[in-house]
């Protein structure tokens, strides 16, 4: 049986649709990645799929539950991280932990016993006590994982897990996700962070403007613009801008543009810019420190998929 | 799932709804302010100087302070937890709407009710009121603190993230209610058009059976009353229901 089951969804605001005729399934136990620019529909499909808005047309099944008819048995099987850290900053670690499981009915010892384990798991234990008002951004977000996982999900809808956290925060996420992958706990991830897709997903989608441009593996997706190949290059000297419009010059060199102390150049003949890259560097004075060759990243899919553009020599934002 | 597997669950959430608004709203200034202090400024406006004994005032003051006390709860805490994104936690728990207003709505009766008693209590103890009987007063108070809590929830449906929005509207509707249902200003009184207005208020017939209790006579039958009472609960329920389900979509 299918975790999430989708089919032919639309959900209209007035004219608008922001969710177009849908399609897609995740399977139990699978990594989902759902990406798209802000407004493209995500938000929207993650608020239908788990129950609170209803669809226009269309259907969705969690573990064969209609989530509009069958809305609290659907639900009983998932658990929901929404993008921001809604705790309840008046209540303790632990009152927010109670409350979340009796929302989902867990009984006394299983919730006690879950909100115990999953405190120690999230590094909170010690402060389970304290009011949430006196945690950090980072404790908060942990605080708010851990309550969408006091039912034991069988679904995880993780909203941008780790969007702005410090360090520490982000690894314990990031290393709590792949337990529950190796779990096989189904997760729903949404993120604008693509390369934490590209590394967790089995699958992703690209919705734009409420339509799913593309739905694949990752790698697979890469395969699709294998043209977007690119070298990056550093040089012993400064990393001027001036010396990004020159670069733009070399035969084969479709764009460039610079990453911090090095330069990115896209080309469909990687080994032909090579050549001109060493060409230029001994024109000019200048040592090539390093230079590799780079294939498609998913950024590169994504801005490709959804027509991000990029400006100039710097980076148009992606989300 | 049976049913009675599916109402104990319903009810266990509403309940924890409830806890978590004891714990976080009930000492809140907003709600001190609404559900005590207004009530009891409002009563001292309309009785100080006047030569009229505490068992005429104290039904007229019990019945203002489930009003105000009762409604003072969600007005506040909806709006706050929209704005924080706690309400769509709540929104997106596997719960009907009809736990979630019932769960908002309990935390303003039980502050009604506790408020309720204490006046009930002092009255009794400090100004030695005399009570013809309790049973009247106490279904009157339990019912229009979920009448009025509900009525609260309902409001609290509008999608603001301001307090003050809600409150607003809520005070459109307490403000003439204390005229128009025989609190202050007997329904005989009253023109024929408040009177008629009179029937459609739920605090006329919370203040007949409290007023009941106190002085053993009531306009209406107390059957009516807790009929109509009931009947209010009941709209105000499916209301909140829709309003909730219609703005969230």
């Amino acid at each position: 049986m299918q975790a999430i089951d989708v089919s032919h969804l639309v959900k209209k605001f007035g004219t608008h649709a922001a969710v177009n005729d849908i399609s897609f399934s995740v399977g139990s136990g699978e990594t989902f990645g759902f990406l798209g620019p802000n407004g493209a529909g995500k938000t929207t499909t993650i608020r239908v799929l788990t129950g609170i808005s209803s669809p226009t047309s269309g259907t969705a099944t969690i573990f064969g539950h209609d989530i509009v008819r069958e809305t609290v048995a659907a639900r009983q099987s998932m658990g929901i991280v929404s993008e921001t850290s809604n705790v309840y900053t008046d209540l303790t670690g632990w009152q927010n932990m109670m409350l979340a499981a009796q929302l989902y009915r867990v009984g006394r010892s299983e919730r006690e016993k879950n909100a115990t384990q999953l405190l120690k798991r999230f590094e909170l234990y010690e402060r389970r006590g304290d009011k949430v008002h006196g945690y950090s951004k980072g404790m908060r977000r942990r605080l708010t994982i851990a309550m969408g996982l006091v039912n034991s999900p069988r679904l995880l809808f993780l909203d941008e897990p780790t969007s702005g956290l410090d360090v520490e925060s982000n690894l314990i996420i990031r290393d709590m996700i792949s337990d529950l992958i190796a779990e096989g706990v189904t997760v729903f991830l949404t993120t604008h962070n693509i390369e934490e897709a590209n590394v967790l997903c089995d699958r992703v989608a690209i919705i734009d403007k409420g339509v799913i441009a593309a739905i694949d593996a990752p790698e697979r997706l890469k395969k699709t613009i294998q043209s977007v190949q690119s070298i990056e290059v550093s040089f012993s000297d400064s990393a001027s801008a001036a010396r990004l419009d020159e670069l733009r010059q070399i035969p084969m060199v479709n764009t460039a543009r610079k990453e911090g102390d090095k330069f990115r150049l896209f080309t469909e003949d990687p080994s032909e810019v090579i050549d001109g890259v060493m060409t230029y560097a001994q024109s000019h004075n200048t040592r090539v420190i390093s230079i590799t060759t780079l294939g498609p990243s998913l950024e590169d899919v994504f801005v490709k998929l959804t027509g991000l553009g990029r400006s100039g020599g710097g980076v148009t934002a992606i989300d | 799932m049976g049913l009675q597997d599916r109402i104990s669950r319903q009810l266990v959430a509403a309940w924890a709804i409830a806890k978590k608004d004891i714990a976080i709203y009930y000492l809140r200034p907003g709600t001190i302010m609404g559900g005590v202090l207004f009530p009891l400024f409002m009563f001292l406006a309309f009785t100080a100087g006047k030569l009229a004994s505490p068992a005429a005032l104290i039904p007229g003051l019990i019945s203002i302070t489930t009003l105000f006390s009762a409604s003072s709860i969600e007005p506040v805490s909806i709006p706050i937890e929209r704005r924080t994104g706690t309400f769509d936690r709540l929104l997106s728990a596997p719960i009907s709407l009809n736990a979630l207003v019932l769960g908002e709505s309990l935390s303003g009766l039980l502050y009604s009710v506790c408020i309720a008693s204490v006046v009930f209590v002092a009255a009794l103890l400090i100004l030695r009121t005399s009570i013809v009987s309790i049973v009247p007063i106490v279904i009157g108070v339990l019912l229009s603190s979920f009448c009025f809590a509900t009525m609260a929830s309902l409001f609290a449906a509008y999608p603001t993230e301001s307090p003050g929005d809600i409150i607003s509207m809520v005070n459109l509707v307490r403000f003439p209610l204390i005229f128009i249902s025989g609190v202050f200003i007997p329904l005989a009184t009253l023109p024929s058009f408040g009177q008629m207005i009179a029937y459609v208020s739920p605090l006329t017939y919370a203040n007949d059976l409290i007023q009941g209790g106190y002085n053993g006579t009531m306009e209406f039958h107390p059957i009516v009353d807790v009929a109509m009472l009931v009947v209010f609960i009941l709209i105000f329920q499916v209301v909140a229901n829709y309003l909730y389900k219609r703005f969230n979509d």
